[in-house]
């Protein structure tokens, strides 16, 4: 078990969750949002806290982020830890509640492996 | 800065072998809402074993209190069950969690429903005063499976009601339900089965759950969380939680290790 950040939080990164994860499990890339896989604890309470709904339970994940659990372990252990909320993207406001935007971002990054 | 602080044991008690507590020193820049966790540990091989756990003292107290259970094999709690006054401890910088009144919307009466461990939380939300402000009943219901384990039995029914600002609303304010199930007591059966049956609320002389009036908070197993907000959500509850209020709120970071 263990939670992710999905597609939502793509050119957004409110970063509200960081400020309530007891075990500082986010990491943050470029564009998004992941959370370590070995770190977190399942609390939960990072849920209601993104204002763009992007955080699931590896076991309620929608079906269109089923990418999303492979990136999160991936990337987690290339992008640095973030423990403290910061400014969202600057454009945040105009990807909010967009969908499909992984589709958007470059490939390079995507791919990219310990 | 450090996501931790290091902390001073400064009392260890042993419920019976598989139960214990223990208080510590609190660096005076944690702050915390009653019926907050936290992460709590040990260094072993220079790394942080850390588990989450409920903070049981109210967050006036210069002190903090936590309850622990001992696993012979688990990574931490088979340690740290062997802590003595004195010893060193890390606390996490960082509280949280789902069980803050602020998460209810208003009502008449608080159930904080609890099993083992899980009563933690609520010792620190039964000693806040603006729980009594909030509410005008408060119903702790402790479920344990021997009377020995009832943690914090004699504080809440006896040094409690006596306490020197808040003895006056825990006295009138204050219902307290332990039951046990596998040894003989004077409530037995588990929570989930008192409440399906209405023998807690007979026993207790309360009216039947009813979304309008009361309020939930609940603590305690995998399987007791499950069955309570299945109880719950068929009776018309809605869950709350860090950004919305509802009729009941879970708290999920349960420790079992």
């Amino acid at each position: 078990m263990t939670h992710l950040v999905t597609d939502p939080c793509i050119k957004c990164k409110y970063t509200d969750c960081v400020d309530v994860c007891p075990v500082d499990c986010f990491r943050e890339g470029p564009d998004f949002l992941v959370i370590d896989p070995d770190e977190c604890i399942d609390c939960a309470v990072c849920i209601p806290e993104c204002p763009v709904n992007a955080i699931y339970a590896d076991a309620d994940t929608p079906s269109e982020f089923a990418s999303f659990p492979e990136l999160n372990e991936r990337l987690s252990r290339l992008w640095p830890a973030i423990s403290r909320r910061v400014a969202p993207s600057p454009e945040a406001a105009q990807w909010k509640g967009k969908t499909g935007k992984l589709a958007g971002l470059d490939p390079a990054l995507l791919a990219a492996s310990p | 800065m450090s996501a931790f602080n290091e902390e001073t044991v400064l009392s260890v008690h042993h419920w019976t072998d598989k139960l214990f507590t223990f208080t510590t020193t609190r660096d005076t820049s944690l702050r915390f809402s009653n019926g907050h966790f936290t992460m709590i540990g040990l260094r072993v091989n220079e790394k942080p074993l850390l588990r989450a756990y409920s903070i049981v003292s109210p967050n006036h107290e210069e002190h903090l209190e936590f309850l622990s259970i001992k696993v012979p094999d688990g990574p931490l709690t088979s340690r740290l069950q062997h802590m003595k006054v004195g010893d060193k401890i890390i606390v996490g910088r960082k509280p949280t969690g789902t069980l803050v009144i602020d998460y209810l919307l208003p009502g008449k009466r608080l159930y904080l429903l609890s099993t083992g461990t899980g009563l933690a939380p609520f010792m620190s939300i039964i000693r806040d005063p603006e729980t009594y402000e909030q509410f005008e009943q408060i119903v702790l219901v402790h479920g344990v499976r021997q009377a020995d384990e009832l943690a914090y039995h004699d504080l809440v029914v006896e040094h409690l009601p006596q306490h020197e600002f808040l003895g006056d609303l825990i006295s009138k304010q204050l219902l307290y339900y332990p039951t046990v199930t596998r040894e003989s007591y004077r409530n037995m059966g588990r929570v989930t089965d008192l409440m399906e049956s209405g023998k807690l609320f007979e026993d207790l002389k309360l009216p039947a759950l009813d979304p309008a009036s009361d309020r939930v908070m609940i603590c305690g197993s995998p399987g007791m969380l499950k069955d309570l907000k299945h109880m719950l959500e068929h009776r018309g509850f809605k869950e709350g939680n860090t950004s919305k209020p509802g009729d009941f709120v879970i708290e999920r970071a349960f420790a079992e290790q």
